[in-house]
């Protein structure tokens, strides 16, 4: 009822055309199925939870200008004028700036003298205030008490006796689920650590490392050449809050440079480059399907013109309007079918290279047939205007000479 | 006969305006496209140091931990990328190279005294001066700082045009004085633009940040208790008994790049046996427990090595043209269309005596000027997709997102490489037609 045959020995006489298509939607189904992969791939991972009220939290860098300044007595007077401001829930002293892209990492032990039990972490130098500042989610035992807490110079070595983890550095470490009130080792130093608390999740400082959400968490405070406070707001005040610190804390004390940025900003920032592959892929793949879907219109009016006469003589001779526009969408599927038989079979072999040459990830069958489908759709839907206007032509067509 | 042509051609894509139009925006889209990703992976693959190529070497020694090789994600040749303090110190006693540098990277407050500029952090590079001549930088007033300056802490600083511009309004300011940290520094000499991209000489941070703005002396370190504001990685902490600053400076941690020129093979030669003899002698002292290994790496090698150009960009690239080539199958398909039914044409002119080889390139030319089209706006569409892609940074990486007009030409070359190709099979169809056939017809 298909009448397949015509059709097949029509479309063997415009066989370099069919082909011309079919290899469009062929290569079209190789990258857009692997493109897709790619990019559910980088939204998954830009989409991990970062465990920290990112949007309300400001980060601040400052660096004093005269050599002997007296960075504890700072740090104490800056945190207190901070936390009295309205609009700020909390805030706290930091080495470093989350999901920022600099960190510090370190090896941790079970036993001292670095030999068993080597587990990476990224590590913080913070105060108690660091878990309702960051807005983490305290899961099993306590907080750093205000007394555990030590300021030392740039050049001692100090190892603390309370560390406080995440939820999966624990588990990295005591897989049995044990963690709390076990005891860890830094490095060499033979100093035993007692995790004392658990918090659920923060992502750490590179969001991308294969470790991230490893951290571990020391109450000290390092006197450097230069810190950094972060600075949690009221929802919706961190706007108006960062300006007012500008100005508060130069105003406090002139003598140093100060420099405020967003912690969302930061997010934003080490995330760059999953998202400029998420947006050039996406908009390549926007962009091919939508071409590949013109040449298809653009052929099949082609074709249609070409074969005005022929649908004039079948009107003619008692052919609907259906049969007619019938038609065109099935020489259409066989065309887009055959195109898109070759193309999983191209999309297979290419991430096969994606995945061995390029470290990118792997492309599940389900994902491919979902992409098979839709551009089948795309083909049909492209085919369906010129194929209706086909069958407008007039069975009058088949007695005119041209 | 060409002008002909390009006439015909004009007037036969005007003659099928949705078609022409279609197949222009095929090319357009593909090249834009495709331009947009090269562009980047080009200016990504400059090599600033490509003229010294062959007489610069990046010096790598595997002073690493005995039982766990170097590796920073799966990157590299398994050595540290850079030196350990006490190990540049010792290569720096050497006269074996024409030039050596050992440098990190730093920050410094900037103050002045009766200025209306704010106190601010510039990014500082500490370096031997070699680096000066080394990486030809060019001075724009004074000199480099002296000789002693690179052992002894000698408070000097040569500054970048645009913070001399910032700070003394852009005259010559040879012999004033800036405050570093709060201590006075005399201006040694200004050097003039220059911004490298990406950064070969220090990969460790961006690869495409900005080269930085103040220079100051490598002998400064204890003075100041220097510590490197790129990237520090140790593997033991160190149980010396020396405590402080000194102990930083002789532990084991990693932080110093070290570059050399050397001008011949002999010369290259001499530094390897200098190298490997320095290994050895830091073995019978307990140092260095890995076995023997060291690495000489030319700029060019060294870009590669550090990835600059990530798998990523050569994912897009690979994309970017596969998506060029779907343009060029869509515009074959198009083009045999159009072709195909100006049949008749063609077989008038060649009823009238024009050779296969005239049609076939008349038809050639048609689509070339489709290329030359397509390659106009495409140049409009890869700037457009290039500025999308500065946006997506937030500039980061905004020196490297631009065209040049190299990257323009070949734009242009693209597309009508793209039109040819896409013409070649319709061009030689048509030529085939039998002319007879339409002049029954007709």
């Amino acid at each position: 009822m298909f009448e397949l045959k015509p059709m097949l020995s029509a479309l063997w006489r415009n066989k370099v055309s069919a082909l011309l298509i079919a290899l469009q939607l062929a290569l079209t189904l190789a990258i857009v199925s692997n493109a897709t992969a790619i990019v559910q791939d980088r939204l998954t991972s830009m989409a991990r939870p970062t465990g920290m009220d990112v949007d309300n939290i400001i980060a601040i860098t400052f660096m004093p200008v005269p050599k002997d300044y007296d960075m504890a007595g700072a740090v104490r007077a800056d945190l207190d004028m901070m936390r009295s401001m309205p609009g700020v829930v909390d805030a706290s002293v930091t080495n470093q700036i989350p999901v920022s892209g600099s960190g510090s990492a370190s090896s941790f032990y079970l036993e001292p003298n670095a030999q068993i039990g080597d587990i990476d972490g990224n590590y913080y130098q913070t105060d108690p205030h660091f878990i309702n500042t960051l807005g983490l989610n305290l899961i099993a035992g306590r907080n750093f008490r205000d007394d555990e807490m030590h300021v030392i110079g740039s050049n001692e070595s100090f190892i603390g006796s309370v560390i406080i983890v995440t939820q999966q550095f624990a588990d990295a470490a005591f897989p049995e689920g044990d963690a709390l009130g076990k005891f860890l080792y830094h490095g060499s130093k033979d100093n035993p650590m007692e995790i004392i608390g658990i918090v659920e999740r923060h992502l750490g400082a590179w969001p991308s490392w294969s470790l991230a959400g490893n951290v571990v968490f020391h109450p000290l405070l390092v006197e450097g050449n230069h810190k950094r406070y972060l600075v949690r707001t009221e929802p919706g005040q961190r706007d108006a809050i960062f300006k007012q610190l500008e100005d508060k804390l130069a105003e406090r004390d002139p003598q140093r440079v100060i420099h405020l940025e967003t912690l969302a900003e930061n997010l934003t920032s080490t995330q760059v480059s999953d998202n400029i592959m998420v947006k050039v892929l996406s908009a390549v793949m926007t962009l091919l399907t939508f071409i590949v879907a013109l040449g298809i219109v653009g052929l099949t009016i082609f074709w249609i013109n070409q074969r005005a006469k022929q649908i004039g003589v079948r009107r003619a001779l008692g052919a609907t309007r259906a049969n007619i526009s019938r038609y065109f969408l099935v020489e259409n599927s066989i065309i887009a079918g055959t195109g898109l038989v070759l193309g999983t079979a191209g999309a297979l072999i290419i991430n096969q290279l994606m995945v061995s040459e390029f470290s990118q990830p792997a492309l599940p069958l389900s994902m491919l047939a979902v992409c098979a489908i839709l551009l089948l759709t795309v083909s049909l839907a492209a085919a369906l205007m010129p194929a209706m206007r086909a069958a407008n032509i007039s069975p009058a067509m088949a007695t005119r000479s041209v | 006969m060409i002008g002909y042509y390009i006439s015909l051609a004009m007037r036969s894509l005007r003659g099928t305006p949705i078609l022409s139009a279609l197949m222009i925006a095929a090319i357009a889209v593909g090249v834009g496209a495709s331009m947009t990703v090269l562009t980047l992976n080009y200016m990504m693959s400059q090599n600033a140091l490509a003229h010294k190529d062959d007489v610069l070497y990046a010096v790598q020694l595997d002073s690493w931990d005995p039982n766990d090789a170097y590796n920073r994600g799966g990157r590299g040749n398994e050595m540290p990328w850079q030196l350990t303090y006490r190990d540049a110190e010792a290569l720096l006693r050497s006269d074996i190279p024409t030039r050596q540098v050992a440098m990190h990277r730093f920050g410094f407050t900037v103050t002045m005294e009766d200025s209306e500029v704010r106190p601010f952090v510039a990014e500082t590079r500490v370096t031997t001066r070699d680096f000066f001549p080394m990486f030809d930088v060019p001075m724009l007033y004074g000199n480099i700082w002296n000789k002693d300056a690179d052992t002894a802490p000698v408070q000097t600083v040569v500054l970048s045009k645009a913070i001399n511009e910032k700070l003394f309004g852009g005259e010559n300011s040879v012999g004033k004085t800036v405050e570093l940290n709060g201590e006075p520094f005399t201006v040694a000499g200004v050097i003039d633009y220059w911004n490298p991209s990406p950064k070969v000489y220090d990969l460790n941070n961006s690869p495409f940040s900005d080269s930085e703005e103040i220079y100051i002396p490598f002998g400064l370190h204890r003075k100041f208790e220097i510590y490197s504001w790129g990237n520090t990685n140790g593997w033991n902490s160190p149980d010396s008994g020396i405590q402080g600053y000194e102990g930083h400076l002789l532990s084991e941690s990693v932080w110093i790049q070290f570059w050399v020129e050397l001008d011949n093979d002999t010369q290259k030669q001499e530094y390897e046996n200098l190298l490997s003899g320095y290994i050895r002698q830091q073995k019978e002292q307990g140092r260095f427990q890995r076995p023997l290994k060291f690495a000489l790496t030319h700029p060019s090698e060294w870009l590669v090595l550090n990835e600059v150009l990530r798998d990523d960009n050569r994912v897009l690239g690979w994309a970017s043209l596969a998506f060029l080539l779907v343009c060029v199958v869509n515009a074959v398909a198009l083009l045999l269309a159009k072709f195909l039914r100006k049949a008749p044409e063609a077989g008038v002119r060649r009823a009238l005596g024009a050779s296969r080889n005239a049609i076939f390139i008349q038809h050639l030319i048609e689509s070339s000027c489709i290329g030359v089209l397509g390659g106009l706006i495409g140049i409009g569409f890869a700037l457009l997709g290039l500025s999308g892609i500065r946006m997506l940074s937030m500039g980061q990486i905004d020196q490297i997102a631009s065209m040049d007009w190299l990257m323009m030409l070949a734009a242009v070359g693209l597309a009508i490489l793209a039109s040819l190709l896409a013409g070649l099979y319709p061009a030689w169809r048509i030529s085939r037609t039998n002319p007879s056939i339409y002049l029954k017809t007709q």
